[in-house]
């Protein structure tokens, strides 16, 4: 069905099985589509929606991206001869400690400051971030929403499973998507430091006392516009931003150990009946 | 002359701890905007995004986690159409109208001015009370409707207790447990000779514990007639009214919801807190084993053991105490709390605003009893939230520590029950007007 549909369909797919597969071999990939640009309807608001179920699916299936159209045709003129920012340095931090941490995302621009404000003079433009979040970790998509109301990000949604309560023996994986705007301003240096608040689900047994937590790379887009005479129908052009692998992120995660089962149940009920005994017998002994 | 310094001093003291309550919800909002740690509590927060999708048109639950009766919803309306803080103001209204009520409740038992602010105080200015309405908790509301049924009962406005009573169970399920003491009061000697209830006044407790002592005396010998008659004391006019009427006011707004909000309510609303357990830490010494089995699900013999010791303690405190209503009340929800698979800081408010009833009653003194206890309860209750600070905010495996320290305080909670229990001075809510030697009595005087 969507063998024809050029291009834009194959940068989608690269992008996702990208995030199924590991950080090397999209570091393959990206060389190949280094200079492509895809595109995508101003009407759909997020990237990462049509493919959320292969993103966040525990099986490395690839799943069939019927929602992305062609709109190969509507990229024209967008890209050409353009110096469009790419990134030098790309940073990710694991900070904090216990069950609510932050993944902070230092991220510099390669062009000259001048370029950039050139560029951001004409185009809209944002940063994409998509992290996709391995199994016990997860982000609150309300809390996120505060960050959208005090405009540190433009937008953010949280894609897979969102039960913010669940452990993860019984939850599913989940993927977030950060929509950072860049504005032309002269005093600011093009060196965005970028907060993501995590939250550990409550493990699955394990002996060992600690359940580790590894995050893979994430992805980062940048999506532009152009400012004024803007095409009809409007689209936002996509550009991978290649960032080089980020360090693996790793997050110990304290866990019940299940040799524990037997005497914690066992003084748990015995613990329960003697205290209600003793209420029963105080009350029965009152005058 | 006394009773008017007394008026103006109740006052003074609501005056002050209203306006101790709005500092805070203004702090609150300085504290939000600036730091990083929030005042607001995560379900105001909840709430408030239900209301705004009330006020959208759309359903409350379409804010995940909201577990609560849409009616919660609607009363935060204003929240998104006046200001974030209503809830705020809404809920530490009825914090202060708890303080009120408490001073009602007292008087009518006849318990002296002075005696009743010290309990009133006890009350708005318990630090988690005053924190919890300020933070945006919804409790405060339940606790006053609670009281408020209990002036109703005490005056013998029984429908209107009624309404109130089938209408906070919808809200928030568990004041069900106080259903069997309630029927169990408004049982045959309820209504006196002047069909209202007559109330035992605090200075004649000694008299009345005289009485006691010869209706034991009258009492039947076998345990079939004497549950015979007990049964048989139930079926009343009121107790027949107080059923239909709050089981209709519950079932009505369960339906009207239902309609309106389909399986999403009856499953968030309602089963939900039937149902729940949590395998994340709380205080409730189950925690641990949850996790441990949450992977392969629960028998029915640990369903049943669970539930076993909370069951008993009720049955007995309503058998034993119901006639002294609000004494029972404290001690079922204590007791509710304390054996429940889910337990957070929030429920505790549940059984603070019953304390202030029960304290001229008990013979403990601040000086030392009194203080044990609140030492002992506060003090398992830091040593579990020290061993809980290290698991979520420092990462330690401290699973075993944590559900031990549950235990301590599980522990800590019978034995202040114990001393309260062992310290009180039983005084039955209604004086009854039951055997025949109390209408001679009566005629004599």
């Amino acid at each position: 069905m969507a063998v024809g549909s050029g291009p834009c369909l194959l940068a989608v797919a690269l992008l996702a099985a990208a995030w199924i597969s590991d950080a090397s071999s999209s570091d393959k990939q990206a060389d190949s589509s280094q200079q492509y640009v895809n595109c995508m309807p101003c009407s759909r608001t997020y990237i990462a929606d049509a493919y959320v179920d292969a993103l966040t699916s525990q099986l490395s299936e690839h799943r069939e991206l019927t929602e992305v159209r062609d709109t190969a045709d509507l990229c024209k003129g967008l890209a050409d001869e353009l110096d469009v920012p790419t990134l030098s340095e790309v940073n990710r931090q694991l900070v904090g400690e216990g069950s609510h941490r932050r993944l902070i995302y230092s991220i510099k621009f390669g062009n000259s400051k001048d370029a950039m404000v050139q560029f951001l003079d004409g185009y809209d433009a944002n940063l994409v971030i998509l992290e996709k979040l391995p199994s016990g970790v997860f982000a609150d998509p309300f809390e996120l929403q505060h960050f959208v109301e005090r405009k540190v990000f433009l937008d953010v949604a949280v894609f897979g499973d969102t039960n913010l309560e669940l452990p993860s023996a019984l939850s599913n994986r989940s993927a977030v998507e950060i929509h950072f705007d860049l504005k032309p301003s002269t005093s600011m240096d093009y060196n965005l430091v970028i907060e993501l608040p995590l939250h550990a689900r409550y493990p699955p047994l394990d002996a060992s006392g600690y359940a580790t937590v590894e995050f893979g790379s994430p992805d980062l887009l940048l999506r532009y516009r152009r400012k004024e005479t803007r095409p009809d129908p409007c689209v936002w052009a996509l550009q991978n931003l290649h960032a080089t692998p980020v360090e693996k992120a790793a997050w110990r995660i304290p866990c019940g150990d299940e040799a524990h089962t037997g005497f914690v149940s066992s003084l748990t009920f015995i613990s329960a009946l003697v205290c209600s005994m003793s209420i029963v017998l105080a009350a029965s002994l009152t005058p | 002359m006394a009773t008017a310094a007394a008026a103006t001093v109740r006052w003074r003291v609501l005056a002050a701890s209203a306006a101790l309550r709005l500092a805070l919800v203004a702090y609150g909002e300085w504290q939000d905007a600036h730091l990083e740690v929030r005042y607001t509590d995560v379900d105001y927060l909840v709430f408030s995004d239900a209301a705004a999708s009330v006020a959208a048109g759309g359903s409350p639950f379409a804010r995940a986690t909201y577990r609560y009766s849409p009616l919660l919803a609607f009363l935060l309306l204003p929240n998104s159409l006046l200001h974030p803080a209503w809830g705020k103001l809404l809920f530490s209204a009825a914090d202060l109208l708890v303080g009120l009520f408490i001073d009602t409740i007292l008087e009518l038992r006849g318990v002296q001015a002075k005696t009743r602010i010290w309990c009133v105080v006890a009350w708005l200015f318990n630090p988690f009370t005053f924190t919890i309405g300020t933070r945006g908790n919804c409790e405060p509301i339940v606790c006053a409707a609670m009281l408020w049924i209990l002036i109703c009962l005490m005056k013998g406005r029984v429908l209107q207790a009624a309404f109130w009573y089938g209408l906070i169970v919808h809200f928030r399920i568990y004041p069900i447990i106080y259903a069997i003491p309630f029927v169990i009061v408004l049982g045959k000697n309820y209504a006196g000779p002047a069909g209202r209830p007559v109330l035992t006044q605090w200075s004649s407790k000694q008299q009345l514990q005289s009485n006691k002592a010869r209706e034991n005396v009258e009492e039947p010998t076998s345990l079939l007639a004497t549950l015979w008659n007990f049964l048989s004391t139930l079926v009343t006019r009121d107790t027949i009214l107080f059923g239909l009427l709050s089981g209709s006011m519950f079932f009505a707004w369960t339906g009207i919801f239902f309609y309106l909000y389909g399986w999403e309510f009856l499953n968030e609303a309602l089963l939900y807190h039937l149902t729940r357990t949590d395998p994340r830490h709380n205080f409730s010494i189950y925690f641990y084993h949850i996790y441990l089995h949450h992977q392969q699900g629960f028998s029915s013999i640990q369903r049943l053991a669970s539930f076993l010791p909370q069951l008993i303690v009720q049955l007995a405190l309503i058998i034993r105490f119901s006639r002294d209503l609000p004494f029972c009340m404290f001690l079922q929800t204590v007791a509710f709390v304390a054996f429940n698979k889910v337990m957070t800081a929030q429920y505790f408010v549940w059984f603070f605003c019953l304390l202030p009833l029960i304290l001229p009653w008990t013979g403990m003194k601040l000086k030392w009893k009194g203080l044990v206890c609140a030492l002992v309860w506060m003090g398992s209750q830091l040593h579990w939230l020290m061993w809980a600070y290290l698991l979520e905010f420092k990462g330690r495996n401290v699973f075993v520590q944590l559900w031990a320290a549950g235990l301590v305080f599980l522990a800590a909670n019978t034995f202040v029950m114990i001393m309260v229990i062992r310290h009180h001075s039983h005084t039955p809510l209604f004086s009854a007007p039951a055997g025949p030697r109390t209408k001679i009595a009566a005629k004599k005087e």
